[in-house]
């Protein structure tokens, strides 16, 4: 029975970083590395991501169609792999964001049951 | 999927040295040292063999390399069981098997390929004319010029006829069995010749180019396979014709045809709604569904018959798919024979579920460790499943080993040329692709058929109700028991059911083979000979007389010869021509409305040959002869029918016209003739002396008092002895037709007989394991019943009891599904009800008898149980 309950934390876990991955991708397709930046400089710094696990987040993602994977010069002519989102991914992420509002809303009146009924 | 995952593997690569470049080059441009730099962004980047596992995971497999895993591990516990592995795959093996061999023969025989361009769209136009209770005719031509004009059904629609002709000048003179064809019917076919061209439509027409088209097979056995036969001149019924074409090896329309030449029909017979000669074929719009063409087709035969009123006197038209034409008699029984197989296979799968299940209950142990240790009930489920279409992949892989074997036999004993059926020839029944995508649906479907009940069970289970269950004197598994069970009483029904049909086509087969054909068919000759046209010309009939009494007398003087005859067509062989005929004081009947006779000419000898009884007047004599008076002999069916029963004799016939009558005098009646089947009912038969009428059609009779087959070559060189050049079309004994008449009826009865006891050893092995175990599991109960006092009779009592409720349950609903089943047979039955009480009580005594027999063996175990030893067990 073990198993299964760590199973289901680490798919929650991986479903945020997921979330965060398809959000910065909606500002156009960008390689791992501006991506790993972007989600930092984002949100303040607060979330460090340890950089590797992107990768596993983005293969996930290509596996289930959401985003899609080309090959590119990056601003100083490098050649780099580009993650872009997908209509499908798209989606994906109006539905996910939903979801997360919604979690995120009912998380807070419980945690703060006052201050749903005072208002902000 | 595999090769995906390896290249984005080889992606993420690329990507994360690309990544740490990135990063190192950034933490260089902050001013870290090149060293420095790229030791942070290694740190930052985290353990690099964990993100390429991880991602690899993303990629991976897991299903199969479970299923690897489980496939592993199902072969050792099927190795671990070599009995009852062993048993499960022969019954898998025999029920797949069976089920190959009759689906091969489907798919040959009602689903081949034909060679006919989308032969979907094919199909005959058969004539119909409701007063003269005729539903497949040929049409008459008025009939066909009005269609080809007026119908909306069809893209192209073709005429043709049967046209014998005598071939000479190659080799030995031969009959060819030919057809004429209108130019567009090879159009319509949409088959083009493997040399030269088809018929054109300036030789279809009366009076154009006298050609012919060759069949592959005449091409290469008659003319050697000449590559310049097109434009050589070939002799076809003493007139030049020109070999314009040969058609390909795979073309074989009508079945058996060696030559076409060209219809021709002359537009003088524009207004004949009265012969019916024509056999059309039609190819039907694109989009056009047959009910439709049908539909459109019988409105347009009611307006042809309101505009002919005289001379139409109610032809309609019916419509058969050029398939179904062509499998003819041999569907139902082949369907019959597929539900067979399949219910065999399904009673094989009962057992083998039953075997599984019964396994499952001492492996409850093992599954509870599983489930202790975490496997998921799903993981369980597949594992169970993984074991299961091992064995019916095993199962499946002998069953097709097992169908090539059984085709063979099956072409073997295929009801081929048999003159009174349509039945398409089959001479090989291929292992196709199609057949192999059966067996594989059949042997994926029974593993989880018989599978996912015993794994579900298995499944279920938690080890609390494990540990419950093995406790002492409780009985293990009672679900499980209860399943195999139900398992016994499905089977057992299926059962009744394949004995029910097999006992009714049983019980036909015996009323058919013990009917009398109306003559006596063994030790007779029958020697078929079709008169050339061109030097027994119909206008000249003397020569046609002095060549039947010339070879009449060198037959006579052949060995152990008793009686001889001929006739101008033998029975059984199939339909030749019918005649008209109106009885002398009646009203004249409305055109098309006259009374018909089946027509035959014989030669005073034939009745004696045959063994025809007399029953009233006399028989023909030498006298009877051409210039004397007309006398006919009619059978029991038109005297009853026509001529008012016991007083025929002596009444006369008109078979000529109303204004020009041509009399026929009744001197005698006889028994009636089978002369189309045993199954088929009885035509009305007119005989008249062969002599006062004769035809190009004879055949020869020779009662001998040995073998027929030993007289075929004499009696043949006897034809040639008076003319040299004339082909004999065949001779056989009349046995041999009579034994073909029967031989589909022979082989779908002893097919399905040959199932239904498969069926019912499957049955008994089934209910004797369920009962062995059950007895097995009650050594304790039984024990302690004997040493409360209990007698070995009482025993015996309690374990047949038991086995006798699962029998009659098992029993009566197979009574009632047999009762609803046996309905869609009754087109292939003979004389009996589909529901005959006597075959069911008949079949459901001897089911019972069995299963009682397969649960005594246990049941007589029980009795000697030991009390004391089964106090003391486990």
């Amino acid at each position: 029975m073990s198993t299964k309950e760590q199973r289901e934390r680490i798919e929650l876990l991986q479903g945020t970083l997921d979330l965060l991955i398809l959000r910065t991708l909606l500002l156009g397709p960008r390689h791992g590395h501006a991506i790993a930046k972007a989600i930092e400089f984002n949100s303040d710094e607060v979330l460090q991501v340890e950089q590797g696990s992107l990768y596993p987040a983005l293969h996930r993602l290509i596996k289930r169609g959401w985003i899609s994977v080309e090959e590119g010069t990056s601003e100083n002519n490098r050649r780099a792999k580009f993650y872009r989102l997908t209509p499908k991914g798209r989606r994906q992420l109006a539905l996910e964001t939903r979801k997360w509002d919604k979690l995120a809303g009912a998380i807070a009146r419980i945690l703060r049951p006052n201050s749903q009924e005072n208002g902000p | 999927m595999m090769l995906r995952r390896k290249r984005m593997l080889k992606q993420l690569d690329e990507d994360i040295h690309e990544h740490i470049a990135r990063e190192t080059q950034e933490n260089v441009d902050r001013g870290m040292s090149p060293e420095e730099a790229r030791y942070a962004a290694m740190r930052k980047f985290g353990n690099v063999m964990r993100v390429k596992e991880e991602t690899r995971e993303v990629w991976s497999v897991v299903w199969l390399e479970q299923l690897l895993q489980d496939t592993r591990f199902g072969l050792r516990m099927l190795r671990k069981n070599p009995g009852f592995t062993a048993i499960a795959i022969l019954t898998l093996a025999l029920g797949i098997g069976a089920s190959t061999s009759i689906f091969s023969v489907v798919n040959t025989v009602l689903l081949g390929h034909l060679p006919y361009k989308d032969p979907g769209r094919l199909a005959m136009l058969w004539g119909t004319n409701a007063k003269q209770g005729a539903t497949e005719i040929p049409v008459s031509p008025g009939d066909f010029f009005e269609w080809r004009q007026r119908n909306t059904a069809f893209q192209d629609i073709a005429a043709s006829y049967d046209h014998e002709v005598t071939l000479t000048g190659a080799g030995t003179p031969q009959l060819l069995i030919g057809y004429s064809f209108s130019a567009n019917y090879f159009t319509i076919l949409g088959v083009a010749p493997e040399l030269g061209r088809t018929i054109g439509p300036e030789e279809d027409r009366p009076g154009g180019a006298k050609v012919a088209v060759l069949s592959d097979k005449l091409w290469r056995e008659t003319f050697h396979g000449d590559p310049q036969i097109i434009g050589k001149p070939i002799t076809l019924d003493g007139e030049p014709y020109s070999v314009i074409g040969v058609m390909p090896r795979s073309f074989d329309y009508p079945p058996g045809m060696q030559v076409w030449m060209p219809a021709a029909l002359p537009a003088s017979e524009a207004n004949d709604y009265q012969h019916h000669y024509i056999r059309v074929m039609a190819r039907l719009k694109p989009r056009i569904s047959v009910a439709r063409a049908q539909a459109q087709m019988t409105a347009l035969s009611l307006q042809i018959n309101a505009e002919h009123p005289a001379t139409d006197t109610g032809n309609g038209v019916n419509i058969t798919p050029l398939r179904e034409e062509l499998a003819g008699d041999i569907q139902t029984p082949l369907y019959v024979l597929l539900g067979a197989v399949g219910f065999v296979l399904l009673i094989g799968c009962a057992n083998v579920a039953s075997l599984l299940l019964a396994r499952a209950t001492t492996r409850h142990k093992e599954i509870a460790a599983c489930a202790a240790l975490g496997a998921s009930r799903g993981r369980l489920l597949r594992q169970f499943l993984t074991e299961s279409l091992l064995l019916s992949l095993a199962g499946g892989a002998l069953g097709i080993a097992l169908a090539v074997w059984c085709t063979k036999f099956l072409v073997s004993i295929f009801p081929n040329d048999i003159a009174n059926l349509s039945i398409p020839r089959v001479e090989n029944i291929p292992i196709n692709l199609p057949v192999l995508f059966f067996a594989l649906a059949a042997t994926i479907f029974t593993g989880v058929l018989f599978g996912v009940a015993p794994a579900m069970q298995s499944a279920r289970a938690n080890a609390a109700d494990i540990l419950k269950e093995s406790g002492r004197g409780a009985t293990p598994g009672s679900r499980s028991a209860r399943l195999r069970r139900f398992l016994v009483v499905g089977e057992i029904a299926l059962s009744l059911v394949l004995l029910a049909g097999a006992g009714l086509l049983i019980e036909s087969f015996e009323r058919v083979v013990h009917g009398s054909l109306g003559f006596q068919p063994d030790h007779v000759l029958g020697v078929e000979v079709f008169l050339a046209t061109n030097r027994y010309p119909e206008n000249q009939p003397d020569k046609q007389r002095a060549f039947v009494r010339d070879v009449l007398r060198q037959m006579q003087s052949l060995p152990s010869v008793q009686f001889i005859g001929a006739a101008s067509t033998l029975p059984l062989t199939g339909f030749w021509g019918e005649t008209d005929f109106v009885v002398e004081g009646q009203a004249p009947p409305k055109p098309g409305e006259s009374p018909s006779a089946d027509n035959r000419f014989v030669t005073p000898g034939y009745f004696s040959t045959m063994r025809i009884p007399l029953l009233r007047g006399r028989s023909f004599t030498d006298a009877d002869r051409d210039g004397s008076r007309h006398v006919a002999i009619v059978d029991e069916t038109l005297a009853r029918r026509y001529l008012g029963g016991s007083s025929a004799v002596g009444k006369r016939l008109n078979l000529g016209p109303q204004e020009k009558p041509d009399w026929w005098e009744v001197v005698g009646e006889v028994g009636n003739v089978k002369a189309f089947g045993l199954e088929r009912p009885d035509l009305p038969t007119l005989y008249r002396p062969y002599d006062q009428s004769p035809v190009g059609l004879i055949a020869f009779t020779i009662r001998t008092a040995g073998d027929p087959a030993e007289l075929i070559n004499s009696a043949e060189q006897a034809v040639w002895d008076v003319d040299k050049d004339q082909p004999v079309f065949q001779a056989l004994p009349m046995s041999t037709l009579a034994d073909q008449s029967v031989a589909l009826r022979r082989v779908s009865t002893m097919l399905l007989a040959g199932f239904a006891a498969l069926a019912l050893v499957l049955a008994a092995v089934g209910i004797y394991g369920v009962m062995a175990y059950s007895v097995a599991q009650r050594t304790h109960e039984i024990g302690t019943r004997m040493a409360l006092g209990a007698e070995p009779r009482d025993i015996l009592r309690l374990v047949l009891g038991q086995g006798a409720r699962l029998t009659a349950l098992g029993v009566t609903l197979g009574v009632f599904a047999a009762f609803v089943l046996t309905r869609f047979m009754a087109s292939i039955l003979f004389d009996v009800s589909a529901s005959n009480p006597a075959t069911f009580a008949a079949v459901a005594i001897l089911l019972t008898s069995i299963a009682l027999a397969a649960c005594y063996i246990p049941a007589r175990r029980a009795m000697r149980i030991d009390p004391m030893a089964a106090l003391r067990y486990e």
